[in-house]
């Protein structure tokens, strides 16, 4: 994290994480190939493009449909504008995964609501189940029996 | 649905990067979910092509020339060729022009790759794809800015 990051200010070099690339990038490539570091690094600033170029054209789309907010089928008209049509089908399926989450995540808000407990008192409860924790934790760590 | 990878991008990070843009204003929640699994099949692209350089190249790893030359000569890239302008080409061997795979535009991608100095500038005409004039206007945007 860099330090304008904390101050809320305008970071330029914000980028992807190295690791989480380097990750995917293994997952990726065929078992019998490798990547130079700097490849990958490169590989970081086209993704960085890739991210402005369809931001850009989506932000245009949404302008054109007199929204204020960027919306996934913006995203998606985007995507065909700029010639990467062959990724819409899979593009679509993440959103309706996503929309799924969001219910469960609903879901499980409701669920919460039932247990009759205001937030201060679902706080207090996992700290002190937090508590008890560390209490094991320290016992475990220290078998003077 | 198929879960490829178990790897994923920083949903919050990829919000940041967009709103780098400042005529780029609100984002819906899904927005940059969309973007993550779109930037994930990009990477998958062109790692898929550069490897195929590489191979091409009778190499076992990746280099930067490799992604280079990929870049150059996939149509759906080309609003990358600037980023790639300072990158040495990859050391070994006649990198294989790819006729096919996702170029867009088979006989102006082979002609570009193949081509020499001469034949660059009517190649880059016939191939400009409309991501490359939307690289143009922003360059010419930002110039503008600095200028002020």
């Amino acid at each position: 994290m860099s330090s304008s990051d904390l101050a809320g200010g305008i970071d330029e070099d914000l980028s992807l994480p190295k690791a989480t690339v380097t990750k995917l990038v293994n997952e990726m490539l065929p078992d019998d190939i490798s990547c130079a570091k700097e490849t990958r690094d490169l590989l970081i600033d086209c993704c960085v493009e890739f991210i402005h170029l369809v931001s850009s054209e989506a932000n245009e789309v949404c302008e054109k449909d007199s929204r204020k907010t960027i919306g996934p089928e913006h995203v998606i008209t985007a995507l065909q504008r700029l010639g990467f049509e062959d990724y819409i089908a899979e593009v679509r399926d993440s959103w309706d995964e996503h929309k799924e989450s969001q219910k469960e995540r609903e879901k499980r808000g409701k669920r919460m609501e039932k247990t009759g407990m205001t937030d201060e008192e679902m706080a207090r409860a996992q700290e002190e189940m937090f508590a008890q924790a560390r209490l094991r934790m320290q016992q475990s760590s220290q078998p003077n029996q | 649905m198929q879960k490829k990878y178990r790897t994923k991008f920083p949903v919050a990070r990829i919000k940041k990067i967009m709103q780098l843009d400042e005529d780029v204003g609100k984002v819906a929640q899904a927005t940059p979910v969309l973007i993550s699994k779109a930037l994930e099949l990009f990477m998958q692209a062109l790692i898929d092509e550069s490897v195929a350089q590489t191979r091409a190249a009778g190499g076992k790893r990746v280099h930067a020339g490799h992604m280079k030359q990929a870049i150059l000569i996939t149509d759906q890239f080309d609003f990358l060729r600037e980023t790639v302008q300072d990158v040495e080409d990859a050391p070994v061997g006649a990198a294989a022009s790819r006729g096919g795979g996702r170029s867009r535009k088979t006989a102006a991608a082979a002609a570009a790759a193949a081509g020499e100095d001469g034949s660059d500038e009517a190649a880059e005409e016939v191939a400009a794809a409309p991501a490359t004039k939307k690289r143009a206007l922003r360059r010419k945007k930002l110039a503008a800015e600095e200028a002020a």
